[in-house]
């Protein structure tokens, strides 16, 4: 039955229904029983500050002056019913009597529509209500809102659990609120509309009503949070990249147009919703300083060390904070509270979001919530203070309090007293401060008032501590128009020693638009660079382009004698400007390797038809021009002006690479004097390689000439391959032509390999899988070749009818007449749980037939083109995991969904959207091959409702097989086995290919050739499991002496300085360090230090495969 | 040159003339923020039901955050000119017969650079309504006025005078459109006090203005608009609004109509469950709107 279930490959519509049907066991709700199911590390303690009927779904938590907690609730999520009232809560919960339960409870607001958002502050509270954020207050002291105004409007709510939220008050006393990634809003502000499409940060100025945009992307950030120098971060509910570095203007994952982004910090990390950055003297000390997150998927609270880099900062995962087993808690939020108890506000629901089951199911939870109180055995709490008692001098000195929640709330309080007299006495009061700690705070407290302390501000850029010059610059940032001299305050920082605050200098001048910002800005490339960086640096190239490339244009020497900052400013525009001084350089071959690179590309990336002859004189000694002159063929439609014929005698080049450009180059410029020569090659040459490069340069010829010639081969007698690679051409060029004999190749192909890919090339344009459903017509081709066609087809964007149809009659495969009944669901999700071993599924994920590591990473080791599935068990119940092994269109993750690109000439492709801009449309299909399309040949680009994951790819596992798969996914993730771990385990390899002169190699060299000999191409990646283990029986045989089999595998190490690796089994393992052989005992486990290199660290490690089948296992113990 | 001049600033100098309303018409409501936060306080929809003294109006708020004549606040995932293909589907839909059309607020930041472009979009909106919904009743309605708040608030004087001139641009372009044309920058003259961030009226603006609305659409301001009872008539309104709001412009419509329909376009029958109880509101609406015309008589 399942075998038969598992063969077919149409759509089990009928499967959407029975969407977490693997959950059927609805978990206890009595606390007792949750508060039984926690694991906590030594020392800690949880009790339950709240729980329901008292309370209900809390989304955010929030505390204000007074200590009182406030919450925001919805029951209504995730859609309001027809007829229903608006029903939604704001809760305000105190424990009066300081037993560390909450006794009181007031009902704030009782009408809300889904809010997402709670910040009392100001007097009173601001709320995310869908589709505006308002501004409650009540004034007549009886703790119900009676006083209601819009404070801004426009926000989207194309998905509920993405609409504007996330409140923060920053130390700057603006309000900082988030939104996700379906979200588009439209913002009007007296300073204009402000629009925001897919997920950012927003920034909010209370007093002048301005919004503005600080970051853009991410897919669901719920956490964001200052660090004790004002430094913002953010996790995303929905993206895999744990901590993520929020500075201004950067751009991340999935922002609509971005086409460019930065990355997290911590690549492969589980989901995570809320952060806060753990605090107060309550804390035993080893966990000051840390960022937690819950990972509410996997029902656990996550740890993270940042630690500064540079521009950037590195994220360390470290022990989690702590975890449960119990299904239905869902940590969403976690707040340090006005005790020095941390405080967690779990959502307890077995259901997590809605975008998979009904938003009617009736399993969804809409009444229950928690509220947990973390606390540390034997220390005792802070003092719980009421602020809004306290008078100005008292706030004032609280600012200074060890105790950050103090800080906040004080200052938080300072900005609801009478401001002209908070500010006198603050200003008096900040004269008196000679620490710079303390003068932070103060300058974050005229901020809060909105005001510009000059002065302190100075100072602290005058610190030998880079976090207050980077503090400083952040309030340069918002308020440079009160300061006189920004500019050359500004001017200074950009050559500062520390890469933070040079960052900081340039998000500083992207705010300060004019003739010397770009300049100035690039002054960063004279120092050490990192993404971050590099990233800013581009972004004010472009966005302040009217500001220096006009003037560039008109002979001014905008970059001085500065021609990296020229090459640098030019390549992030990408547009024709000037060329003659980079030409100079060139010629007289004045640049270093690397500029001379850059300087080639910006020719060809930005030169016109004259700029591209002069270039091409330098072909015979510079055959790196090949690449970016194709690029401007392919991408800008333009080529050299003159004298394509330089390009003939690379056609003879014995260099694959160097033949491969040069026949598609031949081939775009339709350089006539090639074909004969693109001829003979493709007829005579034994190279698989070079003949389907030269069919590539003869295809592109593309006129009739070429028809014929292709059209002669496919029909004739050649070899197989010959034959293929004419008709793969001729689908592309004359498919009418190619098809009847494409269905000939097919008839031959009994496995149903494709050997030749020649699906792919029908499937390509709309007339060619036509033509090859024609084609197909009263023919019989293997069923497992049409199955193959089926996935293939599948998995186009806009799959074709009628090949799929046809491909089902030629391969006599049946259409779906099995559906998988509830019944049958239910009986194999029991088998999973009953009969499923997960570690012989992971062998199976790990297969190469099954195609799963070539599309999908577990903890960011492997394919980034589909989801991250390191806690997909936590999260997706049983009965998903198998609707989308069955059919990957019946569920899609956000961020996943495919691309559809149409070009004018009728071509399509699909994939992930890499970036998108007016010159070019990057796509990633589905075997991470990169498509680059022209601007100007793109008709529609639309998001398409199928999965990039063929269908069937689990067609050839038998039945027990499927259940070991599909235990091993609903493993990941939980506690056990299958939990990536957060010790610093070696996952992330690449291998060595067997290579015809490793016998020799090694008979001479010994095993030293293998750190020594074999670069470039000869390496491929390798994850190893999800516990770490490199198995060398899976590695390519590298032969040595004899009969020897080596397993070959490199790793580095991104970090500088002493490490210390700790190795499982050391039999017949040779270890190098670069190319220094390290000394290992003859067998059994060993600890290895290795002293500090300046580099990073790069290692490889050999083992001999026949002698020792054992797993390798390699970790870095921290120093 | 010179006669078209003052030919145009006669037309400018001419009160509107008078906007009608018969039973059962459907009146739509287009615009940006100060339109969509209308159909929250309703004071503007109360005023226009008494004024038009007619039975069974349906009153329709099309207001978006942010848009423009261009449509492009009301797109979603596709390009921005889908937002202009989902308002033409929306009147299609609606097939209404009056159409109060109030843009300007937006497009007026742009300042004079951005006026040509701002009249030429105008001009293809309207296009679009008449094709689509041939409307027996137009009226574009000038941006109401900035107001500059005390420090640190800014100073919008500058957009005040920008307004200004797309208000003078509107009139102009009503009288070459043959469409009505309601000054509303020019009837408010400044306004004080009455809006939140000065541009958006608070609920006071809304019911402080009201009257002037009435006037610069050249409609008579009915007693009845201050008797107690007009409150009442007003709740119902918001009420409808927001069942409306819901029918029309959902949450979640990726689920519901768009690319992952797949997972939750069943649910998407709950939206004509919407129709009948916005029925039964206009059903209150009307009650209430007769009982205050009779009790005037």
């Amino acid at each position: 039955m399942i075998t038969r279930l598992l063969l077919t490959t149409t759509s089990l519509a009928a499967l959407t229904a029975q969407a977490q049907r693997g959950l059927k066991e609805i978990p206890d709700p009595d606390p007792v029983k949750q508060q039984a199911a926690f694991n906590l590390p030594e020392g800690m303690e949880i009790e339950l500050y709240a729980s329901d009927p008292m309370i209900a779904k809390p989304v955010q938590i929030n505390f204000d002056s007074r200590g009182r907690l406030w919450l925001v609730s919805s029951g209504m999520y995730p859609h309001i019913t027809p007829g229903a009232e608006e029903n939604d809560r704001i809760l305000v919960l105190e424990d009066t009597d300081n037993d560390g339960k909450a006794d009181k409870r007031t009902v704030f607001a009782d009408d809300l529509h889904i809010p997402t958002a709670v910040l009392p502050a100001d007097g009173g509270a601001y709320v995310a209500n869908s589709t505006e954020i308002l501004f409650l207050k009540d004034t007549d002291g009886d703790g119900k809102a009676d006083h209601r105004r819009v404070v801004l409007s426009g926000f989207g709510t194309e998905d509920t659990h993405h609409l504007v939220h996330t409140f923060e008050q920053g130390p700057d006393g603006m309000l900082y609120f988030l939104q996700s990634i379906y979200i588009h809003s439209h913002l009007e502000t007296p300073y204009g509309v402000r629009r925001l499409m897919g997920g950012g940060v927003w920034h909010f100025r209370p007093e002048t009503q301005r919004a503005e945009i600080l970051s853009k992307g991410l897919i669901n950030p719920w956490g964001f949070i200052f660090d004790e120098y004002g430094q913002t971060f953010a996790t995303d509910g929905a993206g895999g990249h744990g901590i993520n570095d929020i500075f201004p203007r950067s751009v991340f994952r999935t922002s609509p147009g971005a086409q460019r982004i930065v990355d997290g910090l911590n690549p492969g990390q589980p989901k995570l919703c809320g952060l806060e950055v753990l605090s107060g003297s309550h804390l035993p000390e080893k966990y000051r300083g840390l960022l937690i997150a819950p990972d509410f998927r996997g029902h656990r609270i996550n740890s993270y060390r940042l630690s500064p880099d540079g521009g950037a900062f590195i994220s360390t995962r470290i022990d989690d904070f702590l975890s449960s087993s119990h299904r239905a808690f869902r940590p969403i939020d976690v707040k340090m509270g006005p005790d020095g108890a941390l405080y967690i506000a779990d959502w307890y629901n077995p259901i997590i979001q809605h975008g998979e089951v009904d938003f009617r199911d009736e399993r969804r939870d809409h009444t229950h919530g928690r509220i947990w109180r973390v606390t540390f055995k034997g220390r005792p709490l802070i003092e719980k203070k009421d602020f809004s008692k306290a008078t100005i001098e008292e706030l004032l000195a609280c600012t200074l309090s060890k105790e950050r929640v103090h800080r906040e709330q004080a200052r938080s309080e300072l900005r609801a007293r009478d401001r002209s007299e908070a500010l006198a006495k603050l200003t008096a009061w900040s004269s008196t401060l000679s620490d710079e700690y303390e003068q932070m705070q103060a300058m974050w407290n005229h901020q809060a008032l909105n005001d510009t302390a000059t002065g302190l501000i100075k100072k602290l850029l005058a610190s030998t501590d880079a976090r207050f010059r980077a503090a400083a610059l952040r309030v340069v940032y918002h308020r440079h128009e009160e300061l006189p001299d920004a500019a050359e305050l500004v001017a200074e920082a950009i050559n500062d020693p520390n890469g933070r605050v040079r960052l900081w200098a340039i998000s500083c001048l992207a705010q300060m638009p004019g003739p010397k910002s770009v300049p100035t800005a690039l002054q960063a490339l004279d120092h050490p660079m990192d993404q971050n960086i590099d990233f800013a640096l581009w972004s004010i190239a472009r966005e302040h382009q009217d500001h220096w490339a006009p003037a560039f244009e008109s002979g001014k020497p905008v970059f001085g004698d500065k021609l990296s900052h020229l090459i640098f400013a030019m390549k992030a525009l990408g547009k024709s400007l000037s060329l003659a001084s980079i030409f100079k350089s060139l010629e007289e071959n004045t640049l270093e390797k690397e500029e001379r690179e850059d300087a080639i590309s910006i020719i060809a990336q930005t030169g016109s038809p004259e700029d591209l002859d002069r270039l091409l004189d330098l072909i015979a000694t510079e055959p790196t021009i090949l690449t970016p002159l194709i690029t401007a063929a392919e991408i800008r439609k333009i080529q050299p002006k003159s004298g394509q014929e330089k390009l003939l005698p690379l056609l003879k080049s014995t260099d694959p690479t160097v033949f491969a450009e040069a026949t598609r180059l031949a081939g775009l410029w339709k350089l006539a004097p090639a074909r004969e020569v693109l001829i003979r090659a493709f007829t005579n040459t034994k190279s698989a390689q070079r003949r389907a490069a030269a069919a590539e340069g003869l295809r592109l010829f593309n006129d009739e000439e070429t028809i014929a010639f292709f059209y002669q081969i496919a029909g004739g007698d050649e070899d197989e391959a010959k034959r293929a690679l004419a008709v793969k051409e001729l689908a592309k060029i004359a498919p009418g032509r190619a098809a009847q004999y494409g269905v000939d190749l097919l008839m031959q192909d009994a496995d149903g390999k494709d050997p030749y890919d020649l699906y792919r090339s029908f499937l390509q344009n709309p007339k060619a899988s036509k033509a090859l459903a024609e084609a197909l017509t009263g023919k019989k081709i293997p069923s497992k070749s049409a199955t193959l066609g089926l996935q293939r087809a599948g998995t186009t964007g806009r799959p074709p009818e009628d090949l799929m149809q046809a491909l089902r009659l030629a391969g006599n495969l049946k259409p779906m007449a099995q559906k998988l009944s509830p019944e049958e669901m239910n009986q194999l999700v029991e088998r999973v749980r009953q009969e499923g071993d997960p570690h012989r599924g992971e062998m199976i994920y790990r297969r190469a037939d099954m195609a799963c590591l070539t599309c999908h990473a577990i903890g960011g080791v492997g394919s980034p083109i589909g989801p991250d599935l390191v806690s997909i068990g936590a999260s997706a119940p049983i009965d998903y995991l198998i609707t989308s092994l069955l059919d990957p269109t019946d569920k899609i993750k956000e961020g996943y969904h495919t691309t559809f690109v149409e070009e004018k000439n009728g071509n399509t492709h699909a994939g992930g959207l890499v970036s998108q801009s007016e010159t070019e449309v990057v796509l990633r299909d589905n075997t991470g091959k990169i498509i680059r399309i022209a601007g100007s040949d793109v008709k529609s680009v639309t998001i398409s409702p199928v999965s990039m994951m063929p269908a069937g790819l689990t067609a050839s596992l038998r039945e027990d097989q499927f259940v070991d798969l599909v235990r091993f996914l609903s493993e990941l993730g939980k506690e056990g086995d299958f939990k990536v771990s957060s010790k610093a385990i070696i996952r992330d390899w690449v291998v060595m290919q067997p290579h015809p002169r490793t016998v020799d190699q090694y008979g001479h060299y010994g095993a030293a050739m293998f750190a020594d000999r074999f670069e470039g191409d000869q390496w491929t990646p390798y994850s190893g499991k999800v516990n770490g283990e490199l198995l060398p029986t899976e590695l390519p045989k590298v032969r040595g002496r004899g009969n020897a089999a080596w397993a070959v595998a490199r790793f580095a190490i991104d970090r500088k300085g002493p490490v210390t690796i700790k190795i499982n089994e050391t039999r017949t393992m040779h270890l190098f360090e670069g190319k220094k052989e390290i000394a290992l005992p003859e067998s059994g486990p060993a600890v290895v230090e290795v002293n500090g290199s300046k580099d990073p660290h790069h290692f490889t490690i050999a083992v001999n495969q026949s002698a020792r089948p054992t797993p390798v296992l390699i970790e870095i113990i921290d120093p | 040159m010179k006669l078209r001049l003052l030919f145009l600033s006669l037309i400018a100098a001419f009160p509107a003339a008078a906007l009608s309303f018969k039973d059962n018409d459907t009146v739509v409501l287009l615009g940006n923020t100060v339109i969509e936060r209308a159909q929250k306080y309703g004071h503007l929809e109360t005023a226009l039901t008494l004024a038009a003294d007619q039975p069974n109006l349906k009153f329709r708020n099309l207001g978006w955050s942010g848009d423009t004549v261009f449509g492009h606040a009301r797109s979603y995932f596709g390009p921005p000119e889908e937002g202009f293909r989902r308002l033409t589907a929306d009147l299609e839909e609606l097939k209404p017969e009056v159409v109060l059309i109030c843009y300007g607020a937006v497009a007026a930041f742009e300042g004079e650079d951005g006026l040509a472009e701002f009249l030429k979009g105008y001009e293809a909106l309207l296009a679009m309504i008449q094709s689509t919904a041939t409307p027996r009743e137009i009226v574009i309605i000038s941006p109401p006025p900035a107001e500059s708040l005390p420090p640190p608030m800014p100073n919008l004087e500058a957009h005040q005078e920008r307004l200004a001139l797309y208000a003078k641009a509107l009139g102009e372009l009503a009288a070459k459109q043959q469409v009505g044309f309601a000054d509303l920058f020019t009837t408010l003259g400044s306004v004080k006090g009455l809006t939140e961030n000065g541009l958006h009226l608070t609920d006071d603006g809304y019911r402080v203005i009201a009257p002037k609305f009435l006037e610069a659409l050249g409609l008579p301001v009915p007693a009845t608009l201050k008797s107690p009872r007009a409150e009442d008539l007003r709740e119902a309104i918001v009420a409808k609004n927001k069942l409306f709001f819901f029918r029309w412009r959902p949450a979640n419509e990726t689920y519901l109509r768009l690319f992952r329909k797949h997972e939750q376009g069943q649910n998407v029958k709950e939206l004509p469950m919407f129709d009948p109880l916005i029925e039964n509101a206009e059903q209150d609406i009307e009650a209430l709107r007769t009982s205050l015309a009779s009790s005037q008589k």
